[in-house]
Parts: structure tokens; C-alpha cells; sequence
């Protein structure tokens, strides 16, 4: 027999000193590898997303829709790896998103916006400013987030501590942004009085003006004096609120006027603009206090490639040992997120499954090998693995959930190489033909090179799906390169390391070796009982497979009966959840933060919520989700976040999504009682959208768009199942117009812009300035404003005065410095703030938004309930919509609508995954080609794919599971292994045939003799997956492998037989000759 | 394939009894606001006022500058929900008018409030109306 390589390679290592070293130091380097590997739960995907912001002082959504954000989008579309731009023009700025194609290189990215913006910037109209260009990355996602809060203290207090353990935590090595949310800064604010500034001939712009001018220092040069430099510096900065206060404003008669006199300085807090509560909630720790306390969180991100929970615990530790110093005992420092914690458990929890995964097969392996062969198995799957991790921590993946369920799915399939060379070596030495040593080489030379097609056969099944593109595709390659990685190293290790151990492990003697006869065994009695009816009789041949077919068209027809639903990823099991309030614009910040109390009071209620904080007037700190979702920009006072913390999943029955669920009707019942919309958001399973269904309604105009909008959402919220509907349409907010005569003006002197900045300074307040301390790590801003009780209606506003500039103007003769009302000068229009203006490449769109939840949990079936509705919609102009799915409306002349969000990443993946399945199948019917030397063979072999599904889908009805993405890629993978059941069965049916045997001897015998490695190798597959089964995401994976995998395998051992019979029934004779 | 049942199984009694956990903290919290069962009669509660402002522009509310609670620079006054619990809300607060002070945010129409702020009153106590307070409701 002549050697291929795989006895070469077995001749050079069964023997040899350097086999165990390579194998302990394979081991210790994946031990190693395992530690290094940063961890984390979900893979990290780059999604370079570049959010520009060009301010417009001054202009109406339209004026900024035309004259900035479609000339920049236009311009932005051309750079080569953009995929979507999206853009917003509000009142005073545009908002234009760029979204790169998954995987572009975030600096290149940044460099061609920047160069392509710049390039264009001088098409920009007058008075549009300098873009800011901000990059969002995974990388701003807070890993730790820490909760300032306290009995005693008030937000200005807390947020003072806060801001001093954020600075010392930043000298942690590797740490990220540190940012504070909430509390309130200090500020100088100097808070005019009306009459004062009248009563001393002072005006607002005045005081700006001279607060500036004073708040200087210099260095104004040097001079040489007896062989030394000595510095000259003019000024002194503003260091205290009593510098600003003596500060001259004016002068009055003959006696200077200060700012102490016209304005009260106050150095303390600045005006209230955020509510940030925490509170502990029904499944607080025993001992936990009630009610809710002023907070301030503390978020800490991690640099890119760093380990959170590495950082995690450094933060921790430092932060306990600032309790003592810096932080005072009445603030308490409670930890609201530890994404470290949690991956770290993730990822703990998944080895553990991988070790129980491992040793559920090596047990069904010693079922048929005995405890020495199991111990040969056993020992060859932690090196492969640990090799496998070795790659994975070279090629920088992390340890996540996907690249650990990779090594999870692939157990029973990588003992598969070990099991069969085991297997053929524990045979020959049984059959004690030859020496050991050469026993063991002839062995392996026996199945080594068909070991070596199925390894192939297994990777040609699950690495097509690395094609899956678009948002999901960073969350699923790990899955087939992984496995793929596993599978070449368990070649290898079968190769090297199996003979090694087997030679030494495996006994020669086994007593009893009677010559073998497979007529008498209790495989061969079963097989010949169940096909002996159907070879002979063909009304029964026909009558099994229509049965079988009645079967698979069963299977299939669950499908759209609706009791199998696809979906793309079911909800995890999360830790928290969080409640968007929106209120209407235009909702004052205390009343929003009145309405967030109330759902808060609601949700402490829960059972299953430990603890919770909202954040009126600023953001929570955002999640993935929350990123791609621009979560970060609600700061405003109609806006509100509620961060629910539930307690730890193993100390609960409910999921988090139940929970969700439960709490959804309560919160928006609160919600609805004030005219705002409250929606519950989940973490979700895959990568994230805008909303789960999102409907983009494209027309001609605004208004038409709007109208469509108004019905679509009405018909969403008809919709059982549908919650959390909302639009991007802003509610009418009132807006006073302040227009200035501009005779009059003239006349007296005054310029529409003083009149502008006065009533800026007077309203929002404006910045003058810094003072000058070493003490606060915050910058502390002078503020020159009106007391609040000066701002609370029309009549206040006119009660400012500006000052004349005289001839200075240039359009009056009059004498400088009269002060002048404001009343007299400006004329009030009262109307409606005009409505953003939604782009998404280049179409105005506006979006429908709305999640699913209960009656349906898979959007695509909500959405097929939908259609026909909105297809009843009348329109004005007559015609009526046909809902798109994946490609935009190619006019905007007619109205039309769009489904987005999850939609269309589940169209992609679905599409994708597909394509992967079809090419799988071909290269699969190649391979065998090229192994059986026959077009028909592979046919018959291939037989085995389809009846995968009559146990896939009523196994997914059995667990009520989704058909999902995971589920998908069990389904391909089991393609290959089922394709090698088929390929092992035949296969000894040729050689039977070969060696004379009769057409119908040949296909019992062979059924009778490969059932027990195909059990073997099948039953692998199946307890392997058991673990994945207790993953909400996973779920589908394991499924799909165990019932595709029992189903399949039963009816393979069947059918395939009989199939193959009929088609070489009539051709027995040539086949013999041919072979002989 | 039954030992995932298996373990469900296993999963089910912790799971209860951590259910039966959660009801024993349930419980737990009525007995603190268990002093709200027996109510609190506070003697000053009273309606938000509305006034029109002097010069004769929109209606404003007002509440005794006695019922102003600070915290640092938070305003909140106690309102007295319609189970007549008490529950502390954040408001924003204009100048005074009538002797009392102008409500810009957080107030609606027609809320009652604690006229005097006493420390001692605290979130979620359950306080009885004074006579007084009905009859002013009646007249409207």
C-alpha cells in the first residue's frame, strides 16, 4: 500500500519525542491565549459613522435643507464606501449623518470625508459655520458606568466629587472616555436687574462687552536690565465671583457704575437643566433605602482592543480607594453597568458549555470505542481548541459569544476526524494482522484520505456564509472561520497527535476475534426487516416515499401556517432595558422630568427591577444600540431616559423581553395621560436599526408625506402586535417671531443684531467668558442672563432695553446712549416652529417607526398584515400605495412608502445566507463528483439535505422557536454532514458491489455496517449541541443540529439506500463489469 | 434530548423559590409605606391658584411661597396625588405675584399641594384633606 500523507505525516510523529511536547505546548499557548483574548459579550462591529453638524444661525429647515444639507450630501455620496447619508435640517443647523459599509476602515473614512467636505466648503452660502465632524465609534459605549448618589447632597455637590474621581480615574492605563452625566456645574452667573440697568444707563451688550475686556492677561514682552530678561505681563484674569462683581460697567454722572450694582453675582450652581434620579427599586439588595436621590453617573469607555473587564476591575479598585479621600461618606458610589462583568461571565459561562459539550460526546463516543478510545477522543479536542484560540487571539477577534458558539457547534463535528482514525486503528489492532507500529500506519493509510475529503466536504458547508454582508456579517463571520480553523486543526491533531495517543493508549489484545460475520449482527437482523419490503415490493417503495414526502411538504407547510416564524434573531436575556420618553415639543423640563417620575414609580414596582435612574434634559449613557440610534443627541427638555436594571437573569424566571412586555402597557398608559410617547427598548439580539419596523414615506412635498404618515401610523397602531409606534414629526411647538421695525430701529439707532444678541443674552444667557481658578477640574463659564422670574412671558421680554448707538450707526443724528425698550422697537408674530427635514440618500423621507411585541414578535409578519391595509389607504390624488421592500421608489412624483429597519437587515442575511446555501450545494456536488467519478451518486447522496428540514422546522415548533439567522446556518452546516452520511453509506454499497456482492445484499449489508459510525459521528453532532439549546440566540443553531440531525440521519439510513437501489436497479450489470 | 428537560426541571424550583423571594420583598414594602396606612393629617393642603398675570396677559399658577421645598438649586413642592399620597415634585419657579409664587413648570391646574413644607413629611405618606380643602372643592 503506498503511503499518502496522512501516513507520512503519522509515520513521522507516532514515534517521535517532539508529538507530546507539540501537543502540551499547543495546550498551554491556548491556555495562555484564552486569558489574553480580551472579552467581551457581543462581537465589536466597525461601523465608521461620521455625524456632522454645520450650524446656520438663523435659517428655517427648508432655507438649511437646500442650501447645506443637500449640496453636502450630494457631495458626500460620491466618496467611494459611503453607504447611507442621512440627513436632518432643523431651525439653525443640519445634522448629516455618513454611514460607512461595514468594515471600511474608520481613519481612511475620516480623512476622505474630511477632503471631500473641505473641497466643497466654499459652496457654502454666507453665514454657514465651520462643520463639527464627530466620529462615532463602538469604542464611545460606556463598558462601566458609576452612580454618584446621595441623601444629603445636591446635584452641584455630587457632580463636584464626580468631577474629582473622574480625574483620578483617568490616569488608569488604557482607559477610554470618562464622561459625567448629570449634576450641575458651577458657574459665575450674573443675573441682570431690569430696573438697575435702566436706572444706571447700562445695557446687557455693555456689560458683555466690558466683562470680556477686563477678563485679560498678557504676556506683553521682555526687557534686558543688568544681564537679565525680566517678563513683562499685563492684566489679571477673572479669578472670583468678586473680581466680576467690581468690574466697571459704566459710568453714571461722575461716579463709575459696577457690576455689583446692576447685576447680582452669584458663584454657585447654574440653573437647573437636567433631572438625573436614582433609586432602588422592588428587588433592591436587602437593606437598600427607599425612595430616589439626586444622582450623577461617571461612564468609562475603553480604548479600542482593551479588555473591559480588565479595566472593569482596575476602575472598581481605584474607586474604593478614593472612598476615603475624595469621596465624603454621605455619597454613595453604586456601579449601574459592568459590561466587563458581564462579559467575563458570558464568556466563562461558554467554556464551561464548550467542557460540558465535550464531554457529552466523549461519553457517546466510549458507548461505542470503550473508555480508552473516548480517552484518545477526549484528549484531541482541548488541542484543537486551543489552537483554534490561539488563531482567534492572532487574528484580534475577541472572546464573544460568536466566536465561542463557533468552537461550541463545531465539538461534534471535530471529534469526528479523531473518532474515525481511532476507530480504524482500535480495528486493525484487533485484527492483529501486523505489528503494532505497522498496524497503526495501515491503519490510518486506510482512512486518511477520506478523512481528509470530509473534513473538506464539512468546511465547504460552513465557509460560504463569510459572505454575509451588511451590519450582520461582522456577527456571523467569526461563526465559519472559526469552525473552519477548528476543523483544519482537528485534521491535523487526527493526523499527529490521535496515532500517537492511540498507539500508546489502545490495546492489542482483545480476546475474543472471531471471524466477523455482518449477517449476524443485531444491525444487519433490523435493517434486512425494514428494507427488505421496500426493495422488493415497489407499491411499498412508493408508498414510503410519499409518505416521507407528506412529511417534508408537512414540515415545510408550517411555514406559512405561521406555527414556525422567521425571524432574524430572537431577544437575549438581558440585564436591563431602558424607557424613551418623548414628550411633546416644547414640554417644559420639569414637566417632563414629572412625567419620567411617575413611569419610574410605576416600574420600582416590578419584581424582577433591582434599581433605576432617569435622565430628564440629558441622555442615559447610550448602549450599541443607542449609538446607532443617535440616542446621544436627546438632551433636550421634552427628552427623557429611564435606565431599568433588573436583577441578575439567574435570579429570575422571566426573560428580560417578558418583562419588557409586561411593563409596556403601564408605562405608556402613564405616558399617554400626558400627551407623550414612552417606549420600551431592548437591547436587541443583533446588530441594531433605527426601529424594529420603520415605514419611510417618500413624496413630492412635506405635507403630502406628513399626510400619508398620519395614516400609516394610524394603521400601525390598529395593528395587534405593533406597540411603540412614534414618528419623526415634531409636534407643533409655539414660536413667538420678535420682528424688528426696521424704520424705527434705524431712527433711534439700534441694529437688528444688538437687538438680536440682547435678547439671546436675556433669554438662553450668554457665555462671557471663564474665570481663572486652579482649584476646579470643570471649566467655570460667566453667564450674564435674566433671573428666571424676568423670562416667563412676552411682556418680560419687552421690558429689556438696548442702548442707542447714535451716529455710530451711521442712519440716525441722534445722541448715543439712549436707552430705547425693546417693546417699542419689535413687533410679536406668533407661529408655529417650522418641522425638521428628514433626507436619507438625498430623498426626503419622512419615518414611521414601531416595534413588535406580543401578538407578533417577527416584523415580517406584522408587515405583511399591514400591507393590505395600506394599500386601502385613499389618497388625495387617487392612487393608491404598494408597500416596497427592498429597493427605494425610483421618483418621488407619486407618494410612496418604504419598509425599513430590521426588514432590511433580515432580507440581507437571509438573502445572503441563501446564496451561501446554493454555492455550498454546488461545491458539495463538485467534491463528490470528483470523489465517485458519476453525475448521479452525488443526486442521490444530496437527498439527505432536504430531509434535514422535515425535522428542522416541526423541531423549531416543538421548542417555540423562530426560525432564525442561527437557525439558518445549523441548517447549512448539516448539509455537509448529512452529505457525508450519504457519501459513507454508498460508498461500502460500491465496494460490497465490487467485490460481487448482489444489488440488494449490498444495500442492507452497507446500511447494516455504516450505521454505527454514522450514529456515532450524527450522535456527536446532536449531544454536542445539547448546551446551545439553553442560548436564546443560539437556540435556533442547536435546533437545527439536533432534530435536523436525528431526522435526517434516520431517514438517511433509509431512504438513501432504497433510492440508490432503484436508480442502479436496472444498470446492475454494467455497474460490475465497469467496476471489475 | 431530555436533558435539557431535565435541567428545566432543576431550573424551575430555584426559580420559584427566587419568585417566592421577590413576593417576601413585596411585602416587605407596604409595611414602610405602612405608616402611610395610617394617614397623616396635614392642616395646610392647598389648591394650585391660577391668577391672570397684571398685565392682563395669560393665566399663571401659583402656590404659597411657604410650600417651596429647596435643595440646593432643585425646587420641588409636595403634591398630594389623587390616592392622597405624597410625592415630591420638581418645579421651576417664576417671580411673585399676590404674595405668592408664580409656577412656570411641573404644576397643573387644580393639584393640591402642602401649603407649609414640613420636613418631617416625607414621599409616599398618605395624608388626609383638611375640612377646609373639600369645602373649596365643593364651591367649585
Amino acid at each position: 500500500m503506498n503511503e499518502g500523507i496522512a501516513g507520512k505525516l503519522a509515520k513521522q510523529f507516532i514515534n517521535s519525542k517532539i508529538t507530546p511536547l507539540l501537543m502540551v505546548a499547543a495546550l498551554l499557548v491556548g491556555i495562555m491565549a484564552t486569558f489574553m483574548t480580551p472579552r467581551e459579550e457581543e462581537p465589536q462591529i466597525v461601523v465608521p459613522m461620521v455625524d456632522l453638524f454645520i450650524p446656520f444661525p438663523g435659517a428655517a429647515p427648508a432655507e438649511i435643507e437646500a442650501r447645506v444639507a443637500k449640496p453636502i450630501e450630494r457631495t458626500l455620496t460620491e466618496i467611494p464606501g459611503v453607504d447611507y447619508v442621512y440627513s436632518t435640517s432643523m431651525p439653525d443647523v443640519a445634522l448629516v449623518t455618513v454611514r460607512y459599509k461595514v468594515g471600511e476602515d474608520a481613519e481612511k473614512s475620516m480623512v476622505k470625508l474630511w477632503s471631500t467636505l473641505m473641497k466643497n466648503m466654499d459652496k457654502m452660502p454666507a453665514g454657514v459655520q465651520f462643520p463639527l465632524m464627530k466620529k462615532v465609534s463602538i469604542d464611545d459605549v460606556p463598558v462601566l458606568n458609576l452612580t454618584f448618589w446621595s441623601k444629603s447632597k445636591d446635584p452641584f455637590q455630587i457632580r463636584k466629587t464626580a468631577v474629582e474621581v473622574a480625574d483620578e480615574l483617568k490616569k488608569i492605563k488604557n482607559i477610554g472616555d470618562v464622561e459625567i452625566k448629570g449634576g450641575l456645574k458651577r458657574q459665575i452667573k450674573i443675573v441682570l436687574d431690569k430696573e438697575k440697568l435702566l436706572k444706571y444707563n447700562v445695557s446687557p451688550l455693555q456689560i458683555t462687552r466690558q466683562v470680556q475686556m477686563a477678563n485679560s492677561q498678557m504676556t506683553s514682552g521682555d526687557f534686558k536690565q543688568m544681564n537679565q530678561e525680566i517678563v513683562v505681563r499685563t492684566g489679571t484674569f477673572l479669578e472670583s465671583a468678586s473680581d466680576v462683581g467690581n468690574i466697571v460697567v459704566g459710568i453714571y454722572g461722575a461716579t463709575p457704575v459696577y457690576l455689583r450694582d446692576v447685576a447680582s453675582v452669584v458663584d454657585g450652581p447654574e440653573e437647573v437643566n437636567n433631572y438625573n434620579f436614582f433609586g432602588w427599586a422592588a428587588a433592591a439588595p436587602k437593606g437598600s433605602v427607599s425612595g430616589e436621590y439626586p444622582a450623577v453617573t461617571v461612564t468609562v469607555a475603553k480604548r479600542k482592543g482593551g479588555d473591559a473587564s480588565v479595566l472593569a476591575d482596575k476602575v472598581m479598585e481605584r474607586v474604593a480607594g478614593l472612598r476615603q479621600t475624595v469621596i465624603p461618606s454621605d455619597i454613595t458610589v453604586t456601579e449601574t453597568r459592568n459590561y466587563g462583568a458581564t462579559a467575563s461571565e458570558k464568556v466563562f459561562t461558554l467554556l464551561e458549555h464548550l467542557l460540558m459539550a465535550v464531554v457529552a460526546v466523549t461519553i457517546v463516543v466510549g458507548f461505542f470505542l470503550g473508555w480508552r478510545g473516548s480517552l484518545v477522543v477526549l484528549a484531541s479536542v482541548p488541542i484543537t481548541f486551543a489552537l483554534t484560540l490561539l488563531i482567534y487571539y492572532l487574528l484580534d477577534y475577541s472572546l464573544n459569544r460568536v466566536t465561542l458558539f463557533a468552537l461550541i457547534f463545531v465539538t461534534g463535528i471535530v471529534v469526528d476526524d479523531s473518532i474515525i482514525i481511532a476507530e480504524n486503528i482500535h480495528r486493525h489492532f484487533a485484527m492483529k494482522r501486523q505489528p503494532k507500529l505497522q498496524a497503526a500506519i495501515t491503519a490510518i493509510n486506510e482512512v486518511g484520505n477520506p478523512t481528509i475529503l470530509a473534513t473538506f466536504t464539512v468546511i465547504a458547508a460552513v465557509l460560504p456564509m463569510v459572505f454575509v454582508s451588511g451590519l450582520m456579517g461582522p456577527y456571523m463571520s467569526p461563526m465559519p472561520i472559526g469552525a473552519s480553523l477548528a476543523m483544519i486543526f482537528s485534521l491535523l491533531v487526527a493526523l499527529i497527535a490521535t496515532p500517537w495517543l492511540s498507539f500508546r493508549l489502545l490495546k492489542t489484545e482483545s480476546g475474543h476475534h472471531e471471524e466477523y460475520d455482518v449477517t449476524k449482527t443485531g444491525y444487519y437482523k433490523l435493517f434486512n426487516k425494514i428494507l427488505s419490503p421496500f426493495i422488493e415490493s415497489p407499491v411499498k417503495r412508493w408508498l414510503a416515499f410519499g409518505v416521507v414526502g407528506l412529511m417534508l411538504a408537512g414540515a415545510i407547510a408550517l411555514v406559512p401556517l405561521k406555527a414556525v416564524q422567521m425571524k432574524m434573531l430572537p431577544f437575549d436575556n438581558k440585564n436591563e432595558f431602558q424607557v424613551i420618553l418623548d414628550m411633546p415639543e416644547g414640554t417644559s423640563l420639569e414637566q417632563t422630568a414629572r412625567v419620567t417620575k411617575e413611569i419610574s414609580a410605576y416600574l420600582k414596582t416590578i419584581p424582577e427591577v433591582s434599581s433605576y435612574q432617569y435622565y430628564v434634559g440629558t441622555n442615559a449613557p447610550i448602549n450599541f444600540n443607542g449609538l446607532v440610534r443617535h440616542y446621544y443627541l436627546r438632551q433636550k427638555a421634552n427628552m427623557a431616559d429611564i435606565q431599568v436594571n433588573l436583577v441578575h437573569k439567574g435570579e429570575r424566571k422571566a426573560q428580560s423581553h417578558d418583562i419588557a412586555k409586561r411593563v409596556r402597557p403601564g408605562v405608556q398608559q402613564i405616558a399617554q395621560r400626558y400627551h407623550g410617547n414612552a417606549k420600551i427598548v431592548e437591547i436587541p439580539p443583533g446588530p441594531p436599526v433605527m426601529s424594529t419596523l420603520v415605514a419611510e414615506i417618500y413624496g413630492p412635498s412635506q405635507s403630502e408625506q406628513i399626510a400619508l404618515a398620519t395614516e400609516v401610523k394610524k394603521v400601525f397602531k390598529e395593528t395587534p402586535g405593533v406597540v411603540d409606534v412614534d414618528w419623526m414629526v415634531e409636534a407643533d411647538q409655539k414660536v413667538y417671531n420678535l420682528v424688528v421695525n426696521k424704520e424705527r430701529a434705524a431712527f433711534r439707532g439700534v441694529s437688528a443684531e444688538q437687538i438680536a444678541q440682547t435678547l439671546r443674552m436675556s433669554l438662553a444667557g450668554m457665555d462671557v467668558g471663564l474665570i481663572h481658578t486652579a482649584t476646579d477640574l470643570d471649566p467655570v463659564t460667566i453667564q450674564v442672563r435674566l433671573p428666571q422670574s424676568d423670562r416667563t412671558s412676552l411682556h418680560d421680554l419687552s421690558g429689556i432695553f438696548v442702548q442707542s448707538q447714535g451716529m455710530g450707526t451711521l442712519t440716525t443724528r441722534l445722541r448715543a446712549g439712549e436707552m430705547i425698550p425693546l417693546s417699542e422697537l419689535v413687533k410679536v408674530e406668533e407661529k408655529i416652529q417650522d418641522k425638521s427635514i428628514f433626507h436619507k440618500d438625498l430623498r426626503r423621507v419622512v419615518y414611521v417607526t414601531a416595534d413588535v411585541a406580543g401578538a407578533t414578535e417577527s416584523p415580517v409578519y406584522a408587515m405583511l398584515d399591514m400591507d393590505k391595509k395600506i394599500q386601502k389607504i385613499k389618497l388625495p390624488a387617487g392612487y393608491s400605495i404598494d408597500p416596497l421592500y427592498t429597493a427605494s421608489p425610483t421618483s418621488e412624483d407619486k407618494l410612496s412608502m418604504k419598509w425599513d429597519g430590521e426588514w432590511q437587515i433580515t432580507f440581507e442575511v437571509f438573502r445572503d445566507l441563501g446564496t451561501a446555501f446554493a454555492v455550498v450545494l454546488v461545491i458539495i456536488y463538485l467534491l463528490i463528483i470528483g470523489w465517485f467519478q458519476s453525475f448521479k451518486t452525488p443526486l442521490i447522496m444530496m437527498i439527505a439535505i432536504p430531509l434535514s428540514l422535515v425535522g428542522i422546522i416541526p423541531g423549531h415548533m416543538l421548542h417555540g422557536a423562530f426560525f432564525t439567522a442561527t437557525s439558518m446556518i445549523g441548517m447549512i452546516a448539516l448539509a455537509g454532514i448529512m452529505v457525508r452520511n450519504s457519501v459513507l453509506l454508498i460508498d461500502f454499497i460500491q465496494i460490497r458491489r465490487a467485490e460481487g456482492v448482489e444489488l440488494k445484499q449490498a444495500v442492507i449489508e452497507s446500511a447494516a455496517v455504516r450505521t454505527r459510525p454514522i450514529i456515532l459521528t450524527s450522535g456527536a453532532v446532536v449531544i454536542g449541541s445539547i448546551v446551545m439549546l439553553f442560548d436564546p440566540i443560539f437556540q435556533g443553531l442547536a435546533i437545527s443540529l439536533i432534530w435536523g440531525g436525528i431526522l435526517s440521519t434516520i431517514l438517511t439510513l433509509v431512504v438513501v439506500p432504497i433510492v440508490y437501489y432503484m436508480a442502479e436497479k436496472k444498470s446492475e450489470k454494467p455497474v460490475i463489469t465497469k467496476k471489475s | 434530548m431530555g436533558i435539557p428537560i431535565k435541567k428545566k426541571l432543576l431550573f424551575l424550583p430555584a426559580a420559584g423559590l427566587l419568585f417566592l423571594a421577590g413576593c417576601g420583598n413585596n411585602e416587605v414594602k407596604p409595611v414602610k409605606s405602612g405608616k402611610a396606612e395610617v394617614p397623616v393629617a396635614v392642616e395646610n393642603i392647598v389648591p394650585v391658584r391660577t391668577a391672570v398675570g397684571s398685565a392682563g396677559e395669560e393665566e399663571v399658577l401659583l402656590v404659597p411661597k411657604s410650600a417651596i421645598v429647596s435643595r440646593g438649586e432643585l425646587t420641588g413642592i409636595l403634591v398630594v396625588g389623587a390616592d392622597d399620597r405624597l410625592s415630591l415634585r420638581w418645579i421651576s419657579t417664576g417671580r411673585m405675584m399676590h404674595g405668592e409664587v408664580v409656577v412656570l413648570g411641573g404644576l397643573d391646574k387644580g393639584e393640591f399641594v402642602v401649603g407649609t413644607y414640613n420636613p418631617t413629611l416625607n414621599e409616599g405618606v398618605t395624608v388626609i384633606k383638611s375640612p377646609r380643602v373639600t369645602e373649596e372643592v365643593q364651591k367649585k
